[in-house]
């Protein structure tokens, strides 16, 4: 055994289990936010799931034979299903049919459907017979969105298992924006989503982090320091000192917001550019709202800077409170669930799709905006978008209004954020 | 003729915590006034209300017949502080960070780079003005602090414990460069050090503080005579009951 080892473990132990503030990060945080974010999962999921059991599967059946009217029953034996006859895809939507029959999902029974089931079961097994999904594309939707599409598929394979293999083949094409996208299939399309689902909420999350730590360690560092004290005595305006210090990371957080948004097109650029082969040369993306318009990364990037500036003069106020750096990282670090659980339980669910109460709180806590915007852009809602852009500077002013107050007065020096007895200290 | 510092019945309290009680004393212009007590004493609350950092329960601060209390900003025209223990901005060259503190100490149509040059020529440093200050050793960065505090000649330089934790070397120059200017420009300089000493060396006049009353006031010499001691360190002790 190493000489001293034991003493010095528990001597580590004693001083790191003692601090209430790495108590509470690294303890008592998880303890709370890793259920948190089970519960909006576990919902998340079982909407979906629920959605699925519940929706409504329009069949045009431009058949009308026998084998169609089978295979419609044995649909409908799992799904509620709304048939319409002798019509085209494309019709269904222009109608609003799909919306009507409160249904995202729309499967086409063509001509000859049963002439070919009945070739297929006489014997010639190179016939198959040919229905087509058309599912509704929600680029603002969870990564569980398409749940609905993959059980309809499901009952093809399940007919398949009863009746004889590859007798019925389904194919995939897209509702995009009230556009019917032949071959478009929404697995492809479902990456994209994931990506963006997932992607930008992370490097969100990142950013706003190290933000965060880079502007409390800053503050932090001259309070350590003691350079704040002489700045403090100097004959220049404490707004000043208070401004410039929130400018200049104000400029490393707008470096920062174009930075990720360049990543994030470029990323955008190589995924869509693959998907864009498959799909054929004319379509365009950002028609299609699968990617943002110009104008929704100008207003993406407005997002992510102000809600950057939020977080960062949130930092200065916080460290404010702490005599060190490690203290200041530590409160910055009670900031973090505020992050984290808006932006991942984001990843999976559609905001919308929340209970009232929920999405009040998620409107509510300025780090979730750009998450909400990188969905909220994609789909074209820009309204959303400027009325978080409003709240979130609404919210920064108020930052920025406490933070001066406190750079008036002796609390930058005196304020400390006590979380036990023994912090209490007497000025010398 | 109109005193540099008037401090009258001084108090200071943080929650249930006295931090000092009716504190007075007076500083004349061109004088070195040292404070003088352990720790917690109150020395450095004295002196961060002096320096209008922190706002007094009650009490007045004159500072050259401006209040310190009522109009902060006027007396931080004409005052400089160093505070103990304290840094430079470790990725500033020492050159960059005297150059940084003179924009803000000096007004309009002051010529920056003279002030920065009696900055080097204080401190010494040389041509490790232009080296980041992290790379200096603890008593080189004293030395540009302490050549920061005086370069803008201010009326009243508040120093609290200049050559702490210093080498002989360091401690030296500094109360030299202290010495010399109060000599030189007529600078008033209130400081507090733990270091008895160097206090008997730099004073003119000095005030004990003991859990935030000051219970002496008076020349180094004529305590000593006072109390019959050898250093004031004795009569410290004394005047506190310790002896």
């Amino acid at each position: 055994m190493l000489k001293g080892f034991t003493s010095i473990l528990v001597k580590e132990l004693k001083e790191l289990m003692r601090d209430p503030k790495i108590l509470i990060g690294m303890i008592v945080l998880p303890l709370v936010m890793f259920p948190v974010l089970g519960l909006v999962m576990g919902y998340a999921v079982e909407t979906a799931q629920s959605e699925a059991r519940h929706a409504n599967l329009v069949i045009v059946d431009n058949d009308g034979g026998e084998w169609s009217s089978t295979f419609i029953n044995y649909v409908n034996n799992s799904m509620n299903v709304v048939i319409i006859n002798n019509t085209t895809p494309q019709h269904v939507v222009d109608q609003g049919l799909l919306y009507k029959n409160n249904s995202t999902m729309l499967m086409l029974v063509p001509q000859g459907f049963s002439e070919n089931l009945t070739r297929h079961v006489s014997g010639e097994y190179n016939i198959t017979a040919r229905v087509t999904m058309y599912g509704v594309f929600n680029a603002g939707g969870g990564i569980f969105s398409g749940i609905g599409g993959a059980s309809a598929i499901g009952l093809v394979e399940g007919f398949n298992r009863l009746v004889a293999p590859n007798l019925v083949v389904a194919s995939q094409s897209s509702i995009i924006k009230g556009e019917i996208q032949e071959g478009v299939d929404s697995s492809i399309l479902g990456s994209l989503l994931l990506t963006q689902s997932i992607a930008l909420p992370i490097t969100i999350m990142i950013m706003l982090t190290y933000a965060m730590q880079i502007a409390a360690t800053s503050v932090a560092m001259e309070k350590e320091e003691k350079t704040l004290e002489t700045l403090l005595t100097m004959p220049v305006d404490r707004f000043s000192i208070l401004m410039g210090k929130v400018s200049s990371t104000v400029i490393v957080a707008g470096v920062a917001a174009v930075t990720v948004l360049v990543g994030y097109n470029y990323m955008l650029g190589s995924m869509t550019a693959g998907i864009a082969g498959s799909i054929g040369s004319g379509v365009n993306l950002v028609e299609l709202g699968l990617v943002p318009s110009m104008s929704g990364y100008l207003l993406l990037g407005i997002s992510l800077f102000f809600t950057l500036l939020s977080a960062l003069a949130l930092a200065v106020v916080m460290s404010a409170f702490s005599e060190n750096v490690r203290g200041a990282q530590a409160l910055v670090g009670y900031i973090y669930p505020l992050i984290f659980l808006p932006s991942m339980a984001l990843m999976y669910l559609d905001i919308q799709s929340l209970p009232l109460v929920l999405q009040g709180v998620f409107y509510a806590i300025p780090y979730s905006h750009p998450s909400i915007a990188s969905k909220a852009v994609v789909t074209g809602d820009y309204l959303t978008v400027i009325l978080g852009i409003v709240y979130v500077l609404a919210f920064t002013v108020v930052i920025m209004y406490v933070a001066s107050r406190l750079f008036a007065t002796e609390k930058i020096l005196t304020a400390k954020l006590r979380l036990s007895k023994d912090n209490k200290k007497q000025a010398d | 003729m109109r005193l540099a510092v008037e401090v009258e019945s001084l108090t200071k309290q943080f929650g249930q915590i006295m931090a000092l009680d009716g504190v007075s004393f007076h500083i004349k212009p061109g004088e070195i006034f040292g404070l003088i007590g352990p720790n917690g004493a109150g020395k450095t609350t004295t002196i961060r209300m002096v320096c209008t950092l922190i706002k007094p329960t009650s009490g007045t601060i004159l500072i050259y017949g401006q209040d310190a209390v009522r109009a902060p900003d006027k007396t931080r025209q004409i005052i400089s502080y160093l505070p103990e223990e304290s840094g430079a901005y470790p990725n500033l060259t020492g050159w960059e960070y005297l150059e940084f503190m003179a924009k803000l100490q000096t007004g309009f149509g002051v010529n920056i780079k003279n002030v920065v040059a009696e900055a080097a020529a204080i401190c010494g440093l040389g041509d490790r003005l232009k080296d980041k200050a992290k790379t200096y050793s603890k008593g080189m960065k004293r030395r540009l602090l302490v050549a920061r505090a005086l370069m803008t000649k201010p009326k009243l330089a508040v120093l609290d414990e200049p050559t702490s934790g210093l080498d002989v070397m360091h401690a030296y120059h500094i109360r030299e460069i202290v010495k010399r200017y109060v000599k030189d420009h007529g600078v008033t300089v209130l400081l507090s050090s733990h270091n008895m000493l160097e206090v008997e060396f730099l004073c003119n006049r000095v005030a004990f503080i003991n859990k935030g009353h000051l219970v002496m006031e008076g020349e180094p010499k004529e305590l000593k005579a006072r109390y019959n001691s050898e250093n004031l360190e004795e009569v410290f002790a004394k005047v506190v009951g310790y002896a």
